[in-house]
């Protein structure tokens, strides 16, 4: 037997030793240019509206914000005189690569409907990354998207963030350190799914039963696994590593604080309810997603830490989707004086190439509601604020020195319908520029309607 | 708060509206967009008894009732030619749909099952849209289902038109050949064609019709049917099929000239490649110029520039969403189409004047004198979708603009002492 566990110990020396670690991101950035964007107008992300002013960025990161900067000369020259700068657009609810275009039975990939709980299973692991939508999405901005399961399930699995430089792989679309994500459920869907099917969940009590038993298996899991973890090297080599278990590691890894849940919930008095099963099991709820009643507990959602990612207008669909206010955004925004985080988010391959303007009538419904909100706050909606709900507001999210230059140059203030996006930035390397018909093509679109031309080239 | 008092001025507006309804207004230093000029123009409308009476330059209108826009533009209210309003209160319980029939295919009808009470009508209504063809879900048949035209007015003595429009669909179906839906769809039309006023006379002359008919008793058509596609080629029906390949749209058009029929095709997402043969048969289009995905194999041509190419091919345009609800959303996507090359003249034709033309709602449609005053005050750029209307007119009575909406937005953001469920 001992035998054995030195062969494990001497597979995992190995392991470590070459630094293997799978599913990892292998994501590089394109060659960039160190470029001065100059006489722009700017929305930082953090809040703030600088008017007339320049921006640097170098070896991939933002170095100044600014005028008459220092050390410009060397740079590539872009004037933005009349233009806007934004961080690059952050869409925390994304299907693209997993429900991709066209929409089709060989790649619907999103939702393993097969048993209300698969925290087992990882997006990243379906997803295409030939999708075309991706390099559509470029085009209105998005440098970064948040790619979660469907919601037929309780638990649905996995999520994972990427960067939008569309690559062979999805590891190398990765974003580099990004905290893996827990997609959950309320309502409709799981009682649908499975309810239709005579099986468990077919009602919302049914729901909660369902989270509970799971988060009580992963407990126990988590304890099995920290017993050993705190044993003496030689006291492991003389019991036995608990089994891995792919669900339970994953709920594991929520009840650590490592992995991130986004809890797609419409209803205001199941958002309380998940709120008591987060406490009950002491783990964290990062965002609810949809969220459609969210602002009927604004203040609780605040009071909690809890960001809610919503559509500007979308009702009716569903039942608890029925309750639609347009100021739901801006009433999250400012419950608790202001310190609401909410999100616009997609969940839609057309409304991810204008979360500018689903921003726009939030922003336009908060400000009939009566609230004061700036354009440059109302920014945070799709940019800083997913970033932190993505866990990577350290890295991007804003235009802040030192973080990494994705960036946006629109054509206008970036709150009309005719605004266009005329360069995108990421890591500081040019990734869309319009005026020079500079863009990704994904393979899919090569060929297919004319073999000698890309698919909606003229 | 602001917008308390707003909603006061409004209430009051409304109120006196209704009292003095019959009299004259005058909306006065309007931008109007008319739905028929490719440019604005400063101008003024006399609003007599519901009708338009007058559309002046000079400002010595005069009325019963003076508003003064201010300059604010003003369109024709928007209509929408491809809806589920009063007919699908939300989309996923069946038992608030009424837009499917398992009997009859051709010949349903939805006109009945309008609900002038739905939360749809305020709420695409206060969001400029003042009429709007609703229309069923596909039927099985690879033509079928009617629609009605619809005023926004939320009377319960319905105003419309109904069974004014004829559905169907081309393309991809994941179970049988396109080419079988094609030949289905050409002997239905020409079982239509051969029918003449004595056949549709009685029931019994119709059951006689479709037993001596292989394609109609195969079918099992029922007299509704029969009566239908009398109907299509007696009175020139307009004919939406939903259809986007290349290659179906060229088949569309060949049964268009073969049969004389009053087509249009919705979706087109790749009309773009065959654009000469549409702009030459005048085939009127109704697309979603937000939509550039490439959402199936018949659509992979799908690109954002659409709208635009069909404005230089002189053709014919109107808008539909994708989404379900959100039907003044065609506002964004108008406006997405401008961004894109679309010009705002051709934008405003496509939400107004061209549904009225293509689908023969008279007297809507445009602002000039003769028309109801269907009139839409709009606080800023209505195809900036963060802008909404100040003021909507139908049938020349201003429409209150309240919505199930801003009800569940005030209860959540006034009198917040009181316990959520004792407000107003």
């Amino acid at each position: 037997m001992k035998k054995i566990y030195i062969l494990i110990s001497i597979i995992s020396f190995t392991l470590e030793a070459t630094n293997f670690e799978p599913y990892e991101s292998t994501y590089e950035p394109l060659p960039y240019t160190n470029t001065i964007l100059k006489n722009a107008n700017i929305y930082d992300g953090d809040g703030n509206e600088f008017l007339e002013t320049d921006i640097i960025i170098q070896n991939g990161k933002i170095i100044s914000i600014g005028k008459d900067l220092p050390g410009a000369d060397e740079l590539t020259i872009v004037d933005a005189t009349g233009k806007w700068i934004t961080p690059g657009i952050i869409d925390i609810h994304s299907h693209m690569g997993v429900y991709p275009a066209p929409s089709v039975k060989t790649s619907s990939d999103g939702n393993e409907a097969t048993s209300p709980v698969t925290a087992e299973v990882w997006a990243e692991h379906s997803i295409w990354t030939q999708d075309p939508q991706f390099a559509l999405a470029l085009k209105g901005g998005v440098t970064t998207f948040h790619v979660l399961p469907g919601s037929a399930n309780l638990i649905g699995g996995r999520g994972v963030t990427a960067k939008n430089l569309q690559r062979n792989t999805i590891n190398s679309m990765k974003f580099p350190d990004a905290p893996h994500s827990l997609k959950m459920a309320c309502g409709e869907n799981p009682k649908r799914v499975y309810g239709n099917r005579g099986q468990t969940p077919s009602t919302r009590m049914g729901n909660i039963a369902g989270y509970r038993k799971s988060w009580i298996k992963a407990e126990g899991y988590l304890s099995k696994l920290d017993e050993y973890e705190k044993k003496s090297d030689e006291a492991k080599e003389l019991s036995y590593k608990p089994t891995r278990d792919l669900e339970l590691e994953t709920l594991a890894g929520v009840l650590r604080g490592d992995i991130l849940v986004h809890n797609h919930c419409y209803r205001a008095d199941e958002m309380a309810m998940m709120i008591d099963v987060a406490k009950e099991f002491d783990y964290k709820i990062t965002a609810f997603h949809h969220a459609v009643e969210a602002y009927k507990i604004a203040d609780l959602l605040a009071e909690n830490n809890i960001c809610a990612a919503l559509w500007a207008d979308w009702w009716g669909f569903k039942h608890e989707a029925y309750d639609m206010v347009q100021a739901n955004v801006a009433i999250v925004d400012q419950a608790r004086n202001g310190t609401g985080c909410a999100i616009v988010h997609s969940d839609d391959e057309i409304g991810i190439q204008h979360l500018n303007v689903e921003a726009s009538k939030a922003l336009s419904a908060g400000l009939k509601a009566g609230y004061s909100i700036s354009k440059a706050r109302a920014m945070k909606w799709i940019t800083s604020n997913p970033a932190k709900a993505a866990g990577i507001y350290d890295q991007t999210g804003s235009l802040k020195v030192g973080k990494n230059a994705d960036v946006v140059m629109w054509s206008r203030n970036p709150f009309s319908v005719y605004a266009l996006v005329e360069k995108v930035y990421i890591d500081g390397a040019l990734a869309y520029d319009k005026s020079s018909g500079f863009e990704p093509t994904s393979d899919f679109d090569i060929g297919i309607i004319n073999p000698k031309k890309r698919r909606i080239e003229e | 708060m602001i917008r308390n008092k707003t909603l006061i001025v409004f209430s009051f507006i409304f109120f006196t509206s209704t009292i003095l309804e019959g009299s004259t207004i005058v909306i006065k230093n309007a931008t109007i967009f008319d739905g028929i000029e490719d440019s604005s123009y400063l101008g003024h409308i006399l609003i007599d008894d519901g009708f338009i009476k007058k559309v002046s330059k000079s400002s010595m209108v005069q009325g019963d009732r003076v508003i003064d826009v201010k300059g604010k533009i003003v369109t024709p209210g928007f209509i929408a030619p491809d809806t589920e309003i009063g007919i699908v209160e939300i989309g996923a319980l069946s038992v608030t749909r009424d837009d499917e029939s398992n009997i009859y295919d051709i010949g349903f009808s939805i006109h009945s099952a309008f609900n002038p009470n739905s939360t749809l009508i305020p709420w695409n209504r206060s969001n400029g849209i003042t009429s709007a063809i609703t229309l069923p879900r596909n039927t099985s048949s690879p033509i079928g289902g009617l629609g009605s035209f619809f005023l926004l007015d939320s009377k319960m003595n319905i105003n419309s038109n109904a069974d004014m429009v004829l559905i169907g669909r081309l393309g991809a179906s994941g179970s049988s050949s396109r080419a079988e839906n094609l030949s289905l769809m050409e002997d239905i039309l020409s079982f239509g064609l051969s029918l003449n006023k004595k056949d549709i006379a009685s029931d019994i002359t119709i059951d006689e019709i479709i037993e001596n008919s292989s394609i109609a008793s195969y079918l099992d058509l029922k007299a509704r049917d029969v009566k239908v596609l009398y109907r299509l080629f007696d009175e020139d029906l307009p004919l939406i099929i939903k259809s986007h390949r290349a290659s179906d749209i060229l088949n569309l058009i060949s049964l268009k000239k073969k049969y004389d029929l009053n087509l249009v095709i919705m979706g087109a997402q790749e009309a773009s490649l065959v654009i000469d043969d549409i702009a030459k048969n005048d085939v009127p289009l109704i697309i979603n110029p937000i939509n550039n995905i490439p959402n199936s194999f018949d659509e992979l041509a799908s690109n954002i520039n659409l709208a635009q190419r069909l404005e230089k091919a002189g053709i014919a345009m109107m808008f539909n969403v994708s989404r379900d609800h959100n039907y003044h959303l065609i506002r964004q996507g108008a406006g997405v189409a401008v961004a894109n090359g679309l010009s705002y003249g051709s934008a405003i034709k496509a939400l107004t004047s061209n549904v009225a033309k293509v689908f023969n709602i008279e007297n809507r449609g445009s602002i000039k004198v003769g028309n109801y005053a269907d009139i839409v005050v709009w606080e800023d750029d209505p195809l900036e979708p963060s802008s909404i209307p100040e003021r909507v007119f139908i049938n020349g009575i201003e429409t209150d603009l309240t919505t199930r909406s801003t009800r569940l937005r005030d209860r959540y953001t006034k009198d917040l002492n009181k316990p959520n469920t004792y407000r107003n």
